[in-house]
């Protein structure tokens, strides 16, 4: 008579964490920064899987069908937006067959809504300006104050589709925001010394991160976005460096770094080499990115 | 807001701008962000040493791409400080892209040229090979729809135009209307995604000029295994001399009933080999009537490989890729059972930001009865030997929106005497708003 209750408690034993599993909000995000940031807010209770890595250029991604098993079984999709994942994410939205995650259901967020835009152009645009984003720069998780908005944002998409969790989600990015300006007040501190000084970037991506530190950027590698460097405009960009005493020259780390390198070796200017973001199979955080951002910024004389 | 959209589309939603567009600040929500003053104009700066030139040459050949210098292009500068642009409603129109494809091309004996691609080059000389325009929108909550259309200089041809769905529980997928089959990899795609300029000839003999397509409505399930596998099964019309030359063909009796359609089914398999490496494997069939006679029936079974390299855990601009067909054909006809093997095989290397070369094999067997001995036929009278094409390719992209391609071939049916050389040089420009495509 006693094993009968027994089995019934192993067997609700065995159903336990099957039942913890189901409660799991499924997070799918772009890029890696946004999965940490996903992360950071849902914590334990949210299973997050980033669609690429950071030492890729999210511009162009493969539509590499396993992905869309993730989108497939994801309560929630995290974009960047502006037309960054134009190239390949549409794809893999329609073949995943989840109507939970298509433009339009609550289960799609895109991020760049949370966040002031920077570098949207005011008039007809087109690509003779190179590979321009009409709705404004996309590489605004380069800004922690930006971070945090888009934190508070997907904490309460998180608690709209997980009403059961919502206070979890709200603490969880309260908490992110709180760590991150308690660093920083540091990190500032740290880069005061950049304020106002001529920067080189390779890509216009770079917009946010000036807007954060106060840099100026004056010229870029890139002739035009996604247009790669010519010898006449690499020598332009040589003698501006010269000229206006520029300190750094960044560029994301999936970026050929040849020709930054040759116009670090011929002016003052350092190249800082930027991760595109966390590394999340190391664990990193969101705000372990920004503390490396900043301590490969440090160095600059 | 500011749009990508060809102009005849972006016109009707924004005024016209002759000013270059400022670069503002624009903020959607409210942020403590600060300002930045706009960069100022380069100033008067001296003179490059030519060991600077020189070694900044290297440098850039290093990162791959030593190009033609253009005219020096405006800095881009840090956001201006101004007042918040006024930005439109976002738009309800469809994305738009127009897609050309020209060719300038030589053989060395154009009237015995056997090109089967309906966009391929065929004439001495200049050669439009298509005018894409593609558009593509969400219809609702529940679809979303796809058109290709296609202009010659004297017509237009409605390649595809089909809805499909985005939510149907089951993980299934419904796709409707004027659609490529998705038999193989090659099949479903469009003339912009190629490496090379013409269609593998084994697509031309074995559905058609333009590939295998129809109006009809597919099926597809993504399972839910470990791995990436999809079953595809569509019913398509079996009539079109340029669409399934194997069926029906250019005659069409008419649909009695269901095996007067063509139906497909379809395995897609995935395997990504750790974060470089990607496989790809499918196998399909095609089944349907052709018109040798009543009741008489034909089959194509295919398999596809795909095989690419690309580093995504550091930095590389690099992609090489391997991909392979093969077809197999049976076809009742009167007192007898025709097959042929068909295939191409191409290898692809970028090897930098703006260069690749490619180069590709195609096959054709003869036709033979059950026995295997030799059969005239009627597709293609001609064709009564092994046939063989090798291609050679150097592709350049000024940008992923234009592309250069020169591509040499030599052709060797061997029921002809002399072998047919060509020579392609293409041009292809895209524009607007693109969708993405499939991997």
């Amino acid at each position: 008579m006693t094993t009968r209750p027994l089995a019934l408690t192993l067997f609700l034993a065995a159903l336990m964490p099957a039942q913890a599993a189901l409660a799991e909000l499924r997070v799918v995000t772009t890029t890696s920064d946004l999965a940490a940031i996903a992360k950071a807010v849902g914590g334990d209770r949210v299973e997050v899987t980033a669609l690429s890595l950071h030492t890729q250029d999210p511009h162009f991604v493969d539509a590499r069908p396993h992905l869309t098993l993730a989108l497939a079984r994801a309560d929630l999709l995290l974009q960047v937006g502006l037309e960054l994942e134009v190239g390949w994410l549409p794809t893999l939205q329609t073949g995943s067959r989840n109507a939970r995650i298509q433009r339009g259901a609550p289960g799609h967020l895109d991020c760049s809504q949370l966040v002031a835009r920077l570098e949207v152009p005011t008039g007809r645009v087109d690509r003779s300006m190179g590979d321009v984003h009409p709705g404004g720069s996309p590489h605004y998780l380069m800004d922690p104050r930006r971070a945090e908005k888009v934190a508070a944002g997907v904490a309460e998409r998180m608690a709209k589709l997980d009403a059961g969790l919502a206070a979890h989600y709200r603490a969880g990015a309260a908490r992110f925001a709180k760590a991150l300006r308690s660093a920083r007040g540091g990190w500032e501190k740290r880069l005061a010394k950049l304020r106002g000084k001529p920067v080189i970037a390779y890509h216009r991506s770079f917009a946010y991160l000036a807007d954060w530190l106060g840099l100026r950027v004056v010229a870029h590698v890139e002739p035009k976005p996604g247009v790669s460097p010519n010898p006449r405009h690499i020598a332009h960009v040589l003698m501006l460096t010269r000229s206006q005493g520029v300190r750094a020259i960044l560029q994301e780390s999936y970026y050929p770094a040849n020709a930054s390198r040759a116009l670090a070796e011929r002016s003052s200017a350092q190249l800082v080499i930027i991760p595109g973001g966390p590394d999340m199979r190391r664990g990193e955080s969101y705000l372990d990115f920004v503390a490396a951002l900043v301590g490969r910024l440090e160095t600059l004389p | 807001m500011a749009s990508l959209m060809p102009a005849v589309v972006a016109g009707a939603q924004q005024p016209p701008a002759q000013a270059p567009p400022a670069v503002q600040q624009a903020p959607a929500v409210a942020a403590p962000v600060e300002e930045v003053p706009a960069a100022p104009e380069p100033a008067a700066v001296p003179e490059l040493s030519a060991g600077d030139e020189a070694a900044l040459r290297e440098a850039l050949a290093a990162d791959a791409d030593a190009d033609p210098a253009p005219e020096p292009p405006p800095i881009a500068t840090a956001p201006a400080p101004g007042p918040a642009p006024i930005r439109s409603a976002p738009s309800l129109n469809p994305d738009i892209s127009l897609i050309a494809d020209f060719a300038l091309a030589a053989f060395s004996d154009v009237d015995r040229s056997r090109q089967s691609g309906a966009h391929d080059p065929v004439a001495n000389g200049f050669n439009l090979q298509q005018l894409e325009l593609s558009v593509g929108a969400a219809v609702d909550p529940y679809f979303r729809f796809d058109a290709n259309l296609v202009f010659g200089l004297f017509g237009v041809e409605i390649e595809e135009a089909y809805a499909t769905t985005l939510g149907l529980p089951h993980r299934l997928q419904l796709r409707a209307g004027q659609f490529l089959t998705r038999f193989g990899r090659r099949n479903p795609t469009h003339p912009h995604t190629w490496y090379f300029v013409d269609q593998p000839f084994a697509l031309g003999r074995v559905f058609g000029a333009e590939g295998a397509r129809g109006l009809g409505a597919e099926l597809s399930w993504l399972s839910s295994l470990p791995w990436y596998l999809e079953l595809v099964t569509s019913t398509q019309m079996a009539a079109g001399e340029a669409s399934a030359r194997s069926f029906y063909g250019g005659s069409d009796p008419g649909v009695r009933g269901p095996l007067d359609l063509q139906q497909l089914l379809a395995i897609k398999q995935f395997f990504p080999l750790g974060d470089d490496w990607s496989l790809s494997w499918g196998i399909s069939g095609a089944f349907g009537p052709n018109g040798s006679g009543r009741g008489n029936r034909s089959e194509i079974f295919g398999s596809d490989l795909y095989l690419k390299w690309r580093p995504i855990s550091r930095q590389s601009v690099q992609v090489v890729s391997l991909h392979t067909e093969w077809f197999y054909r049976r076809r009742q006809v009167p007192e007898a059972v025709l097959q042929d093997v068909d295939s191409f095989s191409e290898v692809f290397w970028r090897f930098t930001q703006r260069w690749a070369v490619a180069a590709r094999h195609d096959y054709g067997s003869p036709i033979w009865d059950s026995e295997l001995a030799r059969q005239p036929d009627e597709l293609d009278p001609d064709w009564t030997d092994h046939r063989h094409r090798f291609a050679a390719n150097v592709t350049f992209w000024p940008t992923e929106f234009s592309r250069l391609r020169l591509q040499p071939s030599i052709d060797l049916p061997l029921w002809q005497d002399d072998p047919i050389y060509a020579v392609f040089l293409a041009f292809e420009v895209v524009t607007g708003a693109h969708g993405s495509h499939p991997f």
